[in-house]
């Protein structure tokens, strides 16, 4: 990262900080504002904010690994979620990942070779109204079938 | 006070307390491994629950407050099954490293499956593999597979040492002790890790593989490396040299003292220990042009006193000179300014210390012998030896302890010496000093006498062997009192001082400090 | 039918803009309450409700309120939790998204009652769209004096923060949820004390959900009397029930509480779809024990679903079809649970993912005779001796499929 980089990001989390009464409250928000800017976090990461926040950078990584959206490796430009709980599951989520994993070559957790997408599973997205259901980034799509997905998918450059 | 009932026992019990003290202070444990009486309640290894009268669900005890009235029991079958259930979770993930882990024998996984468990295993399918052998601190290493998450590491490290070096990382099942990188733990505490885990999670490099604890025997002591006085543990091997095993003693542990170290040493105090058995003296040898020759204290004592009563005969008592350590302890310091001090009116009493080091902010202190306190309260002067007056003024010298080679040159030494008609010297490790004196006797380690020492505080904390003693010699107890015998100086006075505790008596009599 | 009492407006369009909001009434509930009452006159008047929390646990808000010390030495927080992590349920992201000014209102009713001076708003993070709508709505009534320092003039002040959280269930426990915002891994907390005297930053601090103070303008606006004819007596207003699974009609569904079960499944979402018989409800969220097709003629109120073994919970209704192996429901059930656990205390760190393995090891072919039964004792085991309530959440639904369907799951094992 280059020092005018971590420069503005540096004033970017002292924005953050001074919206809470405690410094420590700004950690989660700086961290999905790191992720957001440099797609995951990183030790150079977790030390700038850890810098930021006059904590240990212990502390950052013990909650970077907690989370499951904040991402300590690089992932694809569209990071693709597909829940797998029970309102999706019960309406064929698990042939709807079966079939992502065929269509882009990779298993679930994998990156394809030309960074563009990141398949994952997750659990309930609060959108079981709309099951099956899947997020890339942060777009909800839901009603999903095979010919749905190629449309979502070839929208994205 | 707050009355309350355990196991149908009504007990008086301080308030404030949790079930978990109130329950040990009454002679009934509680098991338990995130609790610890350093830190505020954890409450989630969940193997301290009790059944409390008036409650529908099971409660932790280490973090229930004793209450007027309240009715616990600890022993009830909901309990029983309540514990076992636990146990069998613990369990469940937990390698089988019995027979390779160093904490075999003193393991509270052990230990609670036999008081509370001797179920069968009745998980089927795969324990999750981590990294066995993680290097985590200059002497630690961390199984992960062993690992119960009780997080006491990770709260020594936040609330004791302040360093905030270890955390938890991942979540669920996956979760996992780590420390940031690769920064190692580093501070002068991290020993103290080892002895917290409650089973073989953290391991000392410096135990690692080298015994079983079943064959060691622990007793307590004085760390006598800085003047803090944590008191320990010394962990030993009984049958040594007799049973042929690499060594006598195989670790320090720390020994709970509420006012001076509560659970803690220092990890310089925790590895230095190599004292207690390499290069020490076992024969006290008279030396010779070309060879020593071995003597007995029979006759090397009525030698010695031949040689002081000479001089104080012929009025030059001036001419004895005393070099002192402040490792002795407060008896003996008592003893040489009695007999040297006020009945021979020495002049020439100086003290040679090791140097001091750097203080650590916690324990450890500066000053690094433990009775430099002792010195000031009895009132011996703590002048550094003058080589030149040694060496115009002396005609026999009474060395004890080596460390005037610190602050001199053996050369410097030498030439002083050789000016002076006899020299003895009574110490515990061999040194170059050896080569220039006429007399060497032996002598105990403070884990190998009784005394007391004097802290920095001002604390007065008497002790008794730990290890044998397997020299020739005595301790300088015994010695000053022998010779005290032999010169029938103060013959009353003397003779009835025969051991620490008779000499302790008598300075409190004589000294206000030491009567409290 | 239904009565849309809380989702009334929803289908107006941009209800979210504030020119709209208070085209059609907004902010009224506000300026009675900061204008026309005390602040002990508001806690009493949702006290009087007895609006019960609707996030899972059904305890009454008003109550919940007044724990709080009146007078206290350090300021006093209010965490919103819209975490809504409980499977099943996406009712709060209707409210968040169609009228956010709504729990705005809530928020400043509650705060205003309790003495509080900041807010929170916990949002799971993956409601990423919806955290930005209502930092908008925020924006637009602190310009229009409805936030901030000095509200309607009254010298009440409240600010509201939108905190986003990251894509962990715990955090829908309200000390863990605490935590989160401290900036900490989000481990629950022991309880005593409770967040009432010792919650964020050690303050005094109320936890609610949306939908919770979504009710109170509405309460404020019409008084508790309507608000508990609405429902039951010990349990006052509408649910928006949230029905999913297997039916032609998954959606909310705003009714009164005791609504039947039966009637919210087949009138209003639509009944089985084609060709489906049903076979098993999960009546309140996945942490709710199931039902079976013969249990379904049942009150929707917290006290019936208690004394069906059950619990109303969120409000989130699953449908599940008789061709959906039930082993596939505890499949997914088991998965989430060790997925989610916090790793905090033993019984649910090695208990929910011991018996992921062995359903797991099931699903493969490889069960063995006495697997439900060991199913059955690893949940009891871990019932009741976890340090928060996920324990119980994981082992009570895992229970009650084993017991209910207990055939069905054995014949996947060697005799």
């Amino acid at each position: 990262m280059s020092p005018e980089y971590s420069g503005k990001l540096r004033k970017k989390i002292d924005e953050i900080v001074t919206r809470y009464p405690k410094k420590d409250a700004a950690l989660l928000p700086v961290l999905h504002l790191v992720q957001n800017e440099v797609g995951f976090i990183s030790p150079e990461e977790e030390k700038l904010v850890a810098q930021a926040l006059g904590i240990k950078p212990m502390r950052v990584r013990e909650v970077v690994s907690f989370y499951t959206m904040i991402s300590s490796q690089p992932l694809g430009r569209y990071h693709i979620q597909v829940c797998s709980n029970l309102s999706c599951h019960l309406d064929g989520s698990d042939q709807l990942i079966d079939y992502l994993k065929r269509k882009l070559g990779i298993g679930v957790g994998e990156t394809t070779a030309d960074k563009k997408f990141t398949l994952s599973t997750v659990e309930c997205l609060g959108a079981c109204e709309q099951a099956p259901c899947m997020m890339v980034n942060f777009e909800y799509y839901g009603q999903l079938d095979e010919a749905r997905i190629d449309q979502i998918l070839d929208r994205l450059i | 006070m707050v009355k309350v009932y355990i196991d149908d026992k009504a007990v008086e019990i301080d308030e404030g307390l949790n079930v978990l003290r109130a329950a040990k202070a009454n002679g009934i444990f509680i098991p338990h491994y995130c609790y610890h009486p350093a830190f505020a309640p954890e409450g989630s290894c969940r193997m301290c629950l009790v059944e409390i009268e008036g409650q529908s669900k099971l409660e932790l005890a280490c973090s229930t407050i004793v209450k007027e009235g309240l009715n616990i029991r600890t022993r009830s079958p909901k309990v029983i099954e309540a514990r076992k259930a636990v146990l069998e979770f613990y369990l469940a993930e937990h390698p089988l490293d019995c027979p390779i882990c160093d904490k075999s024998g003193e393991c509270l996984l052990q230990d609670y499956y036999e008081q509370f468990g001797l179920f069968n295993s009745q998980f089927k399918d795969n324990k999750e593999k981590k990294e066995k052998r993680v290097k985590i601190g200059r002497n630690l290493l961390l199984d992960r597979e062993r690992c119960i998450l009780c997080t006491r590491c990770v709260r020594f490290l936040n609330l004791v040492t302040g360093t905030g070096d270890a955390g938890i990382i991942n979540r669920g099942l996956h979760a996992e002790i780590s420390i940031y990188e690769a920064d190692l733990i580093d501070n002068n505490y991290a020993g103290n890790l080892v002895d917290l885990c409650p089973v073989g999670a953290i391991t000392d490099t410096d135990f690692r593989f080298k015994t079983r604890v079943w064959f060691l025997e622990k007793k307590e002591s004085i760390c006598p490396l800085c003047s803090r006085g944590c008191n320990i543990y010394i962990d030993f091997h009984p049958g040594f040299p007799r049973v042929k095993m690499s060594r006598r003693v195989y670790r320090i542990r720390p020994r709970e003292n509420e006012n001076i170290n509560q659970y803690w040493i220092c990890d310089f105090g925790r590895y230095n220990y190599a004292y207690l058995d390499e290069q020490r003296h076992h024969k006290i040898l008279m030396e010779r042009t070309g060879h020593s020759l071995g003597l007995s204290w029979d006759k090397a004592r009525p030698m010695l006193s031949e040689k002081i009563k000479g001089l104080v005969n012929l009025k030059k008592s001036s001419r004895v000179a005393v070099i002192l350590n402040t490792r002795l302890t407060n008896e003996e310091l008592f003893l040489v300014d009695r007999i040297f001090q006020k009945e021979l009116h020495l002049e020439n009493i100086f003290v040679a210390n090791p140097q001091p080091g750097k203080d650590d902010g916690f324990l450890l202190t500066e000053e690094r012998t433990p009775n430099r306190r002792g010195l000031a309260e009895i009132g011996l002067p703590a002048l550094a030896p003058d080589l030149k007056t040694l060496a115009e003024k002396t005609d026999f010298l009474l060395i004890f302890g080596s460390d005037l080679t610190e602050s001199s040159s053996l050369d410097a030494i030498k030439a002083a010496f050789d000016k002076i008609r006899t020299k003895v010297l009574l110490t515990t490790h061999s040194s170059s000093l050896d080569s220039v004196v006429d007399i060497i006797i032996p002598t105990p380690v403070i884990a190998e006498k009784s005394g007391s020492l004097t802290n920095v505080e001002g604390r007065v904390q008497e002790f008794s062997p730990a290890l044998e003693f397997r020299g020739d010699g005595l301790p300088e107890w015994q010695l000053l009192l022998d010779i005290a015998k032999e010169l029938k100086i103060n013959h009353k006075y003397f003779w009835s001082l025969d051991s620490p505790e008779s000499i302790r008596r008598q300075m409190a009599k004589e000294i206000p400090f030491f009567n409290r | 039918m239904e009565e849309k009492i809380l989702t009334r407006g929803f289908d107006i369009k941009n209800l979210f803009e504030i020119d709209v909001y208070l085209q059609h009434g907004g902010y009224k509930a506000v300026e009675n309450a900061l204008l026309g009452m005390t602040p002990s006159a508001v806690l009493e008047e949702v006290k009087k409700a007895n609006l019960r929390g609707r996030g899972g646990a059904g305890f009454p808000a008003g109550v919940k309120w007044s724990f709080v010390p009146q007078k206290a030495e350090t300021p006093k927080y209010l965490c919103v939790n819209a975490d809504e992590g409980e499977p099943g349920t996406f009712k709060d992201r209707y409210i968040m998204s169609h009228n956010p000014h709504l729990l705005l209102e809530g928020t400043i009713i509650a705060s205003y009652a309790v003495g509080i001076h900041l807010a929170l708003i916990y949002i799971r993070g993956e409601y990423e769209a919806i955290a930005r709508r209502l930092e908008n709505a925020i924006a637009d009534a602190c310009e229009r004096g409805y936030l901030g320092k000095n509200i309607l003039g009254t010298g009440f002040g409240l600010d509201v923060i939108v905190h986003r959280g990251a894509g962990a269930y715990i955090c829908g426990e309200e000390t863990a949820l605490l935590e989160s915002i401290e900036g900490k891994r989000p481990y629950p907390r022991l309880k005593p004390p409770f967040p009432a005297s010792v919650g964020l930053f050690q303050n005094p601090t109320v936890i609610n959900n949306v939908e919770t103070l979504a009710n109170v303008p509405l309460i404020i606006l019409n008084g508790a009397q309507w608000f508990v004819k609405k429902g039951l007596p010990k349990d006052g207003g509408t649910r928006i029930f949230g029905v999913s699974g297997m039916v032609k009609k998954p959606g909310i569904y705003e009714l009164p509480v005791g609504t039947s079960l039966r009637k919210i499944i087949f009138e209003y979402a639509g009944g089985m779809r084609k060709g489906k018989k049903l076979k098993a409800v999960i009546p309140g969220g996945m942490s709710a024990p199931v039902l079976t097709a013969d249990e379904i003629d049942l009150a929707m109120d917290c006290d019936s679903l208690a004394g069906a073994n059950s619990m109303l919970g969120s409000a989130a209704i699953i449908v599940i079809d008789q061709e959906t192996p039930i082993f596939e429901v505890l499949k997914t059930v088991t998965k989430f649970y060790s997925h989610e656990s916090c790793g905090q205390c033993t019984p649910c760190r090695i208990g929910t993912s011991w018996i992921h393995k062995i359903v797991e090891r099931i699903g493969q072919g490889d069960g063995e005779e006495d697997d439900i039964d060991a199913i059955i004792r690893l949940a009891s085991n871990i019932l009741g001796k976890t340090l928060c309530p996920l324990g119980d959440a994981a082992a009570l639904p895992i229970l009650s499929l084993c017991r209910k369907f207990r055939g069905e799951l054995e014949e996947r094992l060697p005799r």
